[in-house]
């Protein structure tokens, strides 16, 4: 039996005041224990889908759901089953890894955790243990981006959304952050993620869409991939070429 | 997670350099307008007693009670007047008392020592609406638009946080860190009282409650205030800017700008106009009188006691007409003025009412009785004394001193016993009642109620604003 999708959009579109179409009627869905992503250049919409999922905005029409509740009828209620990592993770300054990871985690709903658990998520995330009490003023973008999927993995939730999570990270940062979401994938979390980087978008997605002006171009299973080169097909998507 | 969120805050302001400037900024100003204000009162109490025995010492030798005139009373010195100053500084705090006529008050702190005047005293009243006002600003003014410059906003909100509980705790958790730098050195100033030999009576305890309250209430305006601006702009650069112009307008210009609208709405006589007329009547009334005087024809008798009692008669009746006549036309001024002024007075409060600064002063100076009904409060406890003075100085001279009398003592016998000296303890005492707290809590309430009314209706602001706020 098919597992029920966790992020759905259904007939997506949002188009802002100045009437600007940001996303146009677009359909997907992302199942438990896979990763969708979606490509896309500058201004294709793909930040303005994930925010629609967080409810930073109203859908002009359509819906996105999460576990099955459109986000912008009950926020709170979706928000409790979805994790989010930003392109740039952004924690408090003054506050060290552990405590940054206490008050988000507890925020996300998830109070019974210890400090060693905290400990063994970051070093599972790449986070070394004398970084775990060092202030975040001193950290790295990649070090800041792991504690960022770090708090996404304590707070368990079934769905994770990931706004351009390997951009500015180093090619060995960015391996091992693929490397994680695949064993979170395999923990059976369904993963959206908004990317520009289509070699890891090929390596690790199940399912890739293309982005363009607002329109789902393309959405195609990595099976039905095989053997085309993706890079050339998604420089034709840009092009409007095979459109 | 209201109780998580604001722990966070608080532990976010505390750990800031922001937090650590304020603590020592508001440690050190507390802490020397409690060493100020005790330094100031011990020195004012002992100036009010040696001007107390002064006044006494003026009438060693005399052998009688006629004699008594130029008999001042004095403003004790009030503890928490020297913390929140009020107008005490700004008033005379001596009055010559006769047993007849106008009572003015004279020497203020203020006329004696013009250069605090230019400068004024450092007191709780300057540092709660100049320095903390400023202070609940720089707290507030990135509470909301300074999470989303720093990234934090979008990940607190992709989980399932309500607005409103964001906004509460946002709230509550800066003002408890700008309580705490507060609350500490008020609290030590507090201990420091009694290593100073000043003991609080549970009055001036409940008076210093009050004035805490109000301080909070205050900051918590100004912070609310700075909430919702930050709740209403996207960046903090112009939050902080709209605050500060806020801040000028509500601390600086409207307090003065009240006084001066209320005075062009308003007329009043000032004290010179009033006085010249008084000087002219009196002079009339003087002029009738000397040709009465002139008039006065003595009994035909050889007894000169018996024409010395029937001029101090006429004296005395002429001087208790001319009182009349004047007290009734100082009265109509008087009130006329005091009318006018408390028209002009009411105009101002109202005006000024709308800067919580300004709130914080009145109800502060209402709490600790040095607010403007400390003037008249003096000037009625004086009058009720003059009373008490008239009726002894009659009893003891058989006549109410104070007008223009002649008196003559007839010696007839060289050799008879010399007088003996007045003894000045007889006179009875000034005792100076000071403004208790109760009798200005109408007023306190009044200023105080206005005051969470601009809490609350700044915080409605931000919770609405930010209801509508952008987080991403």
């Amino acid at each position: 039996m098919e597992h029920l999708p966790l992020l759905e959009a259904v007939d997506l579109t949002k188009r802002y005041e100045d009437g600007a179409l940001a996303v146009d009627n677009i359909s997907f869905s992302v199942h438990p224990g896979e990763i969708f992503a979606m490509l896309g250049g500058n201004g294709a919409g793909k930040t303005t889908t994930i925010n629609i999922f967080l409810n930073f905005l109203e859908p002009t029409s359509g819906e996105a759901r999460i576990a099955g509740i459109p986000t912008h009828v009950e926020p709170l209620k979706a928000k409790k089953h979805v994790a989010f990592v930003s392109e740039n993770v952004m924690l408090y300054t003054n506050f060290t890894a552990l405590q940054n990871l206490d008050y988000f985690v507890r925020l996300g709903g998830k109070t019974h955790y210890t400090k060693d658990d905290y400990r063994t998520v970051l070093l599972r995330v790449g986070l070394q243990d004398e970084a775990h009490d060092k202030k975040l003023r001193e950290f790295s973008k990649g070090m800041r981006q792991k504690c960022g999927i770090a708090i996404a993995i304590l707070k368990d939730a079934p769905a994770i959304l990931l706004d351009e999570p390997t951009s500015g990270l180093d090619p060995k940062s960015g391996f091992e952050f693929m490397q994680l979401l695949e064993s979170l994938r395999n923990e059976g979390k369904a993963i959206l993620m908004s990317t520009h980087d289509i070699f890891r978008a090929k390596e690790s997605a199940d399912t890739i869409g293309i982005m363009r002006q607002g329109h789902l171009v393309m959405q195609k299973k990595r099976s039905e991939l095989s053997g085309e080169d993706l890079e050339k097909l998604y420089m034709n998507y840009m092009a409007g070429i095979n459109e | 997670m209201l109780k998580l969120i604001i722990e966070k805050e608080l532990r976010d302001i505390i750990g800031s350099t922001k937090f650590a400037i304020t603590f020592s900024i508001c440690s050190v100003l507390i802490l020397l307008s409690f060493y100020i204000g005790v330094k100031n009162y011990q020195i004012a109490q002992s100036q009010y007693e040696a001007s107390k025995r002064a006044n006494v010492r003026q009438y060693e030798g005399i052998t009688d009670w006629v004699r008594v005139h130029e008999y001042k009373i004095f403003l004790p010195p009030q503890p928490l007047a020297t913390l929140v100053n009020g107008i005490s500084n700004d008033i005379g705090r001596t009055i010559e008392v006769r047993g007849r006529g106008e009572l003015r008050s004279e020497d203020s702190r203020y006329g004696d020592d013009p250069i605090f005047a230019m400068f004024r005293f450092l007191d709780l009243d300057f540092i709660f609406s100049i320095v903390l006002s400023l202070f609940a600003i720089l707290f507030g003014y990135d509470l909301i638009n300074g999470e989303k410059e720093r990234g934090t906003l979008r990940l607190t909100f992709s989980n399932a946080v309500p607005r409103g509980y964001y906004v509460v705790a946002k709230f509550v958790g800066s003002f408890l860190a700008l309580a705490v730098p507060l609350l500490i050195p008020i609290l030590a100033g507090i201990l420091f009282l009694p290593v100073f030999n000043i003991a609080l009576t549970s009055d001036e305890w409940f008076k210093l409650f009050l004035i805490i309250v109000a301080g909070m209430l205050s900051i918590g305006a100004f912070l609310s205030l700075s909430l919702s601006v930050s709740a209403k702009t996207e960046r903090s650069s112009t939050s902080f800017l709209v605050l500060l112009s806020l801040w000028i307008m509500t601390v600086m210009i409207i307090p003065r700008l009240s006084v001066i609208g209320a005075d062009l709405f308003v007329d009043v006589p000032s004290l010179d106009e009033i006085n010249s007329q008084k000087s002219r009547f009196m002079s009339q009334v003087w002029n009738e009188d000397r040709e009465k005087m002139s008039a006065f024809s003595p009994p035909k008798t050889d007894n000169m006691q018996e024409v010395m009692t029937a001029f101090n008669k006429f004296m005395q009746d002429l001087a208790d007409e001319r009182e009349k006549k004047f007290n009734e036309l100082a009265a109509r001024l008087n009130e006329d003025r005091m009318n006018r002024q408390a028209e002009q007075q009411q105009l101002a409060l109202f005006f000024s009412g709308i800067s919580p600064s300004a709130l914080f002063s009145l109800s502060a100076s209402e709490a600790t009785g040095t607010s403007l009904r400390l003037e008249q409060h003096y000037l009625s406890q004086a009058k009720n004394y003059q009373q008490q003075y008239a009726a002894f100085m009659k009893e003891k001279t058989g006549m109410n001193t104070g007008g223009f009398s002649m008196v003559f003592r007839m010696v007839s016998d060289d050799n008879a016993e010399k007088p003996k000296p007045i003894n000045i303890s007889e006179l009875p005492q000034f005792e100076f009642a000071p403004l208790s707290a109760i009798s200005g809590i109408g007023y306190y309430a009044g200023y105080t109620g206005i005051l969470a009314a601009f809490n609350l209706l700044f915080f409605a602001g931000a919770f609405i604003s930010f209801k509508y706020y952008d987080v991403r």
